[in-house]
């Protein structure tokens, strides 16, 4: 596989490829560091294992499971729908077999009224109301019984979909403001970021070498820029949430900004000075998360115009490298 | 195929990890990237190499190392 690889570089022009044999099983065989990543995967698919375990065994709390699943008017129209159809049943049987309902000491009769008699107690049945006045008579008794259990479930079901379905709302809602002040956060982080850096950059360019005081204010704001970096990053690579277009092409725009300055800086810096192992690492840092940070590497697709702001940031890390 | 593929060796990666002029290349699927990889790897699986490589590397005599799953 990597041979493939090398040699489709190679014939695209590639001139200083090199390949390691081994791969990750001699890298882990020998104990060198690994990375590991949560891909936001779009499948469920952990939970679809999950289900497909289940399904061998038909269970009732698989049975409930599906029920839960239902979207709230279908649950609502079976739950009515069964209701309905006890009820022509306690009244058909009154018919045919002659076991019916009783009412008080009458029988309930095979009429339309009987047809009402027993849909009424059909809802009284279902909901475990259970008043009384008209009761089931012989076999019907366990009919009943396992109506009264099945509908007692399903409108459990139903209550408990409506509270969390506001509960939902809620959780969604605050999801998006902390998500939304964290995207703000960002932004300013980065403006501030920007001005400092276009701050220092004069200040190089008028005096040439930097006084301590500026180096340590730079390495501040280099230390900031790098923890907005990391959380762009984790933007891109591992957050659940989708930012809107807009915002995240904002943010991405400042950060190609940011990183600018930082090459300008760089490229404007007196040669011979020293820069101080923290700003080293800081912009180290900063770059190696901006390098993995292209229209393509990225896990998810984006539109073109995030692609190119994400290729360029890439770019930019590399000048910084 | 007999190639004259240059190779590198594990140490080499290893005292070179955070060295950002050598960039290290997966070329496994993402999820066989994503369960662990070399740190500092960027993931350009097999299949996408011809389609994706120019926007990857976009500096043709950058020092490129590949590599995947194992000895193939």
């Amino acid at each position: 596989m990597g041979n493939q690889a090398v040699s489709l570089l190679e014939g695209m022009g590639y001139k200083n490829i090199r390949h390691y044999i081994g791969g990750m099983a001699d890298w882990v065989e020998e104990g060198g560091p690994v990375e590991k990543m949560d891909l936001p995967v779009a499948d469920p698919s952990p939970r679809k294992f999950v289900r497909a375990e289940t399904s061998k065994t038909w269970s009732w709390s698989r049975w409930l499971d599906v029920l839960a699943n239902w979207p709230l008017d279908r649950l609502v129209s079976f739950w009515l729908g069964m209701i309905l159809a006890f009820g022509f049943i306690y009244w058909g049987t009154g018919i045919s077999m002659g076991w019916g309902l009783q009412a008080g000491s009458a029988s309930v009769k095979p009429d339309f009224d009987g047809l009402l008699t027993s849909i009424y107690f059909s809802f009284v049945t279902a909901l475990s109301i259970g008043y009384g006045d008209v009761i089931p008579v012989g076999p019907l008794r366990v009919l009943a019984i396992v109506e009264g259990a099945t509908g007692l479930l399903i409108f459990g079901c139903l209550v408990s979909k409506l509270v969390s379905r506001r509960q939902e709302e809620l959780t969604e809602e605050i999801h998006r403001t902390t998500f939304e002040d964290r995207l703000d956060r960002v932004r300013t982080n980065l403006h501030l970021v920007f001005s400092d850096l276009g701050a220092v950059l004069q200040l190089q360019s008028e005096q040439g070498a930097l006084p301590g005081q500026i180096v340590r204010r730079l390495e501040s704001t280099v230390r900031v820029f790098r923890g907005e970096m990391q959380t762009i990053h984790d933007l891109l690579y591992r957050t659940q949430v989708l930012p809107d277009e807009e915002a995240l092409e904002s943010l991405l725009a400042n950060l190609a900004i940011c990183l600018q300055s930082v090459v300008d800086l760089q490229s404007s810096q007196v040669n011979g000075q020293q820069r101080s192992v923290p700003l080293e690492a800081g912009l180290h840092a900063i770059s190696n998360l901006a390098n993995e940070i292209c229209g393509e590497c990225v896990p998810r697709t984006y539109a073109p115009a995030m692609k190119q702001w994400m290729d360029q940031i890439q770019e930019l890390a590399r000048k910084i490298a | 195929m007999t190639n004259q593929v240059a190779m590198i060796t594990r140490e080499e990666i290893l005292a070179r990890l955070d060295d950002p002029s050598l960039l290290l290349v997966n070329v496994m699927p993402k999820q066989t990237f994503a369960d662990g990889h070399i740190p500092r790897s960027l993931n350009l699986p097999l299949s996408e190499v011809e389609g994706k490589a120019r926007q990857f590397f976009t500096d043709i005599g950058r020092e490129i190392v590949i590599y995947c799953g194992g000895p193939t």
